[in-house]
């Protein structure tokens, strides 16, 4: 067989997976998704057993089949899903003890710190992956949604500095500055994501390009704007004084020092539907997603596809924004330059969402209890962090890797030609 | 005498599809041999069985009375078949002869360096032998499409071909062009060659060939002797009723002009003009149809019509207002409904259901939509509507439009469009891959909205189609309009001459109608 033979039946191959991987079901997602999981808890423990025997500690903390190993995945995986839940399980392997044990622990509260850690992260991946979803589904590959939440994290927290003194305190303070809040975190999140859309519009600029490289612009202005003007006196970190509590967001039922708040987590879930509204039954969230399966065919019908790309734009800034106001007016409390990762994660929630907003509201928790359930990690196990990083990674790519074919595989056959229908081509 | 090919009870299932059901064809030596049908009739299906590119899910291929299968197309090649598809695989920066050896040179020092003079002569010695007339150092793209299909079948002759299988040739030829591929034919067969053309123009496989196959859904419908038959039962064989082959026109009553086109000129994205300084008028109940090869800069031209293209110069006016600079949309609500060229990239969405297929250029319209927002059950009945009233298989309004065959897609965009009431139909190729029974029904509606008074602006490939409903035709060559004539009155030999570029002999003039 001759080599361009040999790539031909390869590309034959990979075509058909994309075309396999394109045309999957609902359920076949979520089985395949599962088994993702499930995959990704069977490559981790053997990460943890090797290196578990290549570090040298004094006692073991497992011995499997005679062999002591220094990390016991056992312990790892059950801190990591359900130590972010606040343990919820009796310890799973009891009966291998000997005993007997009803699956729920007595005594188990849902509105716990560690479920607090993990709803709380949820939320913000709620917003920043509705922000790349919605950019997505109008073909817009938006990677600033990072800069777009510092940008809206920083507006809103300076925006309720400033409003602050020139409002009354207590409930009706709240009741203003709260939304205030919220506001001018989407509207500085907005314009931030504006931007890209007219460089994009108008110039022609790559937005993946350009929106990279604004998450650095915000991350430095921030930088600059809070350590030369705000800075908090006498502080070690770069941060803003604390915002006022009516400025921040109340927490329902959850104790307020867990930094969470249901409200918060009530308001995300509500954007999911709003955004799963806008797109299926308004006319711009029609144009916005024909504009992104199909260009050409956009043009056609008569959407004006510059405006729908800013629009897209600012829309998924917007939400991005929220995330940022969400994080300074709930998590922090003030703001502060260092802000995590979560714009990125977006991308992957997004991803694993299969950029369907409703999606969203299912994948963000699962990337909610991975983030707290590390910390839960941290303090249960001697694992160094890194390696629960790797373990994170690890998750993240196995699962969101099937759906990232998934969408690839749909430009693919896009692009090909229908096979049964033989001659309808060109006649 | 053992026939070249004999297909013995081919079937070809795909995943839910039936392409080629239980087909046997047999192929006389030495003969032209055409395979006819509609499209999605599974032609190329069959083609592709016989070529290797598919496997057969049942059935037997012969060929020279031995049985075979074939896995790849080299399989086939070997045994003497060779394909020339609709897309010419031609390396354009090549000259004839490197792509006539490509993959097989002769080799010179030990295999080391490609023997060019011996390739020349290959070439020279193959055009000869065939009578083909072709120079072998002209690169590729230099030469006309023609020459370029005549290149494709050195190839194949190249490497041995008995049976040579052609995909639609004629579909990119101008009337000259066909005219000497059919002698090229005889060239062919008088020295042994067998051929299989697959077409669905009926004129062209009675010219063309000795025998004819139809295929109509998958099935072998008949094979009859090209001498004995008649249009009417080639045509009642592809369809499967009688069709009336002439559209009745009613009277030409011009009223206002809908559209004018003045000093029109428009530049591809290489910033070249492919049209340049063309003028017409189109006016309410009459059609004017634009004749001319593909790519003389026919679609260029109805982009900036339809406000898919900036043009670089002139004015475009649809009833008394100019619209050159209003966008796509503003044109659609002035009345404009367009059938557009490519139905994959514009036409409709491909993975949109119908019901959001119908929505397409209404997504602003009241009949559909309150305040921004989309009221998807009165999208869905009239998207049912459409499917009803034009036949679009497989009924079903949730089927995604790639799930459609093309001719269905074809008729489901003529349905939308139609439906908008417009005051001028931009259709640019309506009935390209659209079966004979529905080119009928598509043609009827054009023809209604002229007798009610709308302007219908129609490009076509095919000569019938323009040359049938129109009432002016305006032949297009490198973006400028040669001539433009009354089609009743031109003959298809004067019009395959303006076509080619020909200055018009001054006769015949539909201007002089006006």
């Amino acid at each position: 067989m001759s080599e361009s033979d040999m790539l031909a039946r390869v590309k034959e191959r990979l075509r058909a997976v994309l075309r396999r991987s394109a045309q999957t079901s609902a359920v076949e997602r979520l089985l395949i998704s599962t088994a993702a999981l499930g995959l990704a808890v069977l490559v981790g423990t053997v990460l943890i057993l090797v290196s578990g025997r290549m570090t040298t500690c004094t006692t073991a903390a497992a011995t499997y089949f005679g062999v002591g190993f220094c990390y016991d995945p056992v312990t790892v995986f059950d801190r990591l899903f359900l130590g972010a839940l606040g343990d919820p399980m009796n310890p799973l392997f009891r009966p291998l003890h000997g005993e007997f044990a009803p699956p729920f622990r007595k005594g188990w509260s849902p509105f716990n710190a560690a479920m607090a850690v993990t709803l709380r992260e949820t939320t913000v991946l709620v917003f920043t992956g509705l922000s790349v979803a919605l950019a997505f589904r109008a073909g817009v590959f938006n990677i600033g949604t990072q800069g777009q939440l510092v940008a809206g994290a920083l507006a809103s927290a300076l925006g309720l500095l400033v409003l602050a003194p020139i409002v009354p305190g207590g409930a009706v303070g709240a009741v203003l500055l709260v939304p205030a809040g919220l506001c001018i975190g989407a509207v500085a999140g907005g314009l931030y994501g504006a931007i890209p859309g007219v460089l994009k519009a108008y110039a022609d600029a790559n937005e993946v390009i350009t929106t990279i490289m604004l998450n650095f612009v915000a991350a430095q202005f921030a930088l600059y704007l809070v350590s030369n003007h705000f800075q908090r006196p006498g502080s070690q970190v770069v941060e803003t004084v604390p915002l006022p509590d009516v400025g921040t967001i109340p927490s329902v039922v959850f104790d307020p020092r867990t930094n969470f708040s249901l409200l918060a987590l009530a308001i995300a879930i509500g954007f999911g539907g709003v955004i799963y509204y806008l797109l299926q039954y308004t006319t711009m969230g029609y144009e916005l997603r024909t504009s992104g399966l199909q260009p050409a065919g956009a043009e056609f019908g008569g959407v004006k596809t510059k405006r729908t790309i800013i629009a897209s734009l600012t829309l998924s800034g917007a939400l991005g924004g929220l995330g940022g106001a969400m994080y300074v007016m709930m998590i922090l409390g003030n703001f502060q330059t260092g802000v995590p990762s979560y714009g990125f994660d977006g991308i992957t929630v997004a991803i694993l969402a299969g950029n369907n907003p409703l999606g969203v509201l299912f994948a963000a928790p699962l990337f909610g209890i991975i983030k707290s359930g590390s910390i839960v990690i941290d303090t249960a196990t001697s694992m160094p962090p890194q390696l629960v990083d790797v373990l994170r990674g690890l998750i993240v790519l196995f699962v969101a890797m099937p759906e990232f074919f998934r969408l690839i595989g749909r430009r693919a056959i896009a692009d090909e030609p229908s096979v049964p229908n033989g001659g309808d081509e060109d006649a | 005498m053992t026939p070249a090919i004999s297909l013995d009870g081919i079937t070809k299932r795909f995943p839910g599809v039936l392409a080629n059901d239980d087909v046997d064809l047999t192929v006389e030596r030495g003969t032209v041999h055409a395979l006819l049908g509609e499209n999605g009739a599974g032609k190329t299906t069959l083609m592709n069985v016989l070529y290797g590119l598919y496997e057969p899910t049942s059935g037997r291929i012969v060929v020279d009375g031995t049985e075979r299968s074939f896995e790849k197309p080299q399989d086939a090649i070997d045994a003497g078949i060779g394909m020339i598809h609709q897309h010419f695989m031609l390396v354009d920066s090549m000259t004839v002869a490197e792509n006539v050896t490509l993959g097989t040179e002769p080799r010179k020092w030990g295999g080391l360096a490609i023997d060019r003079d011996q390739a020349r002569q290959d070439v020279v010695d193959l055009c000869e032998r065939f009578g083909l007339a072709v120079d072998p150092e002209t690169r590729i793209s230099e030469l006309s499409v023609g020459v370029q299909q005549r290149t494709e079948i050195l190839k194949t002759l190249y490497r041995g071909t008995d049976v040579l299988i052609l995909d639609e040739p004629t579909a990119v030829l101008t009337p000259q062009e066909i005219e000497e591929l059919l002698s090229v034919f005889e060239l062919l067969t008088d020295q042994g060659k067998t051929i299989i053309f697959i077409t669905h123009k009926l004129g062209e496989a009675m010219q063309a060939a000795d025998e004819i196959t139809v295929l109509r859904d998958g099935r072998n419908v008949g094979t009859v002797d090209a001498e004995a038959t008649t249009r009417e039962e080639l045509a009642e064989l592809m369809v499967g009723r009688e069709v009336l082959l002439e559209v009745e026109t009613s009277s030409y009553d011009p009223g206002a002009v809908t559209l004018s086109v003045d000093d029109l000129t428009v530049t591809n994205e290489q910033g070249i003009d492919v049209v340049s300084d063309v003028s017409f008028t189109v006016r309410r109940g009459e059609v004017f149809g634009i004749a001319g090869v593909d790519g003389n800069g026919q679609s260029e031209l109805i982009e900036a019509i339809t406000g898919l293209r900036r043009p670089q110069a002139g004015v475009i006016e649809l009833g008394d207002r100019e619209i050159t600079d209003d966008d796509r949309r503003e044109r659609i609500d002035q009345g404009m409904a367009h059938i557009p060229a490519d139905r994959h990239e514009r036409g409709v969405v491909m993975d949109f259901d119908l019901v959001e297929n119908g929505l397409l250029g209404s997504q602003h319209a009241e009949a559909f939509v309150n305040n921004g927002r989309i009221d998807w059950k009165r999208t869905r009945e009239h998207t049912e509507t459409i499917i009803e009233e034009y036949d679009v298989q497989p009924p079903n309004p949730d089927a995604s439009a790639s799930a459609l065959s093309g001719g269905n897609q074809q008729k489901f965009i003529v349905g939308r469009e139609l439906a908008r009431d417009p005051q001028l139909v931009v259709a640019t190729h309506p009935t390209r891959g659209v079966d004979i029974g529905s080119t009928e029904f598509i043609h009827e509606r054009l023809l209604e909205l002229r007798a009610a008074g709308v302007g219908v602006l129609l490009v076509s490939s095919k000569l019938e189609e323009v040359r049938g409903i129109s009432d002016r035709l305006g032949v297009m060559y490198e973006g400028e309009f040669v001539d433009t004539v009354d089609p009743e009155a031109v003959t298809e030999e004067e019009l395959g001459l303006l076509m080619a570029g020909e200055q018009p002999a001054q006769e015949v003039s539909a201007d002089e109608r006006e």
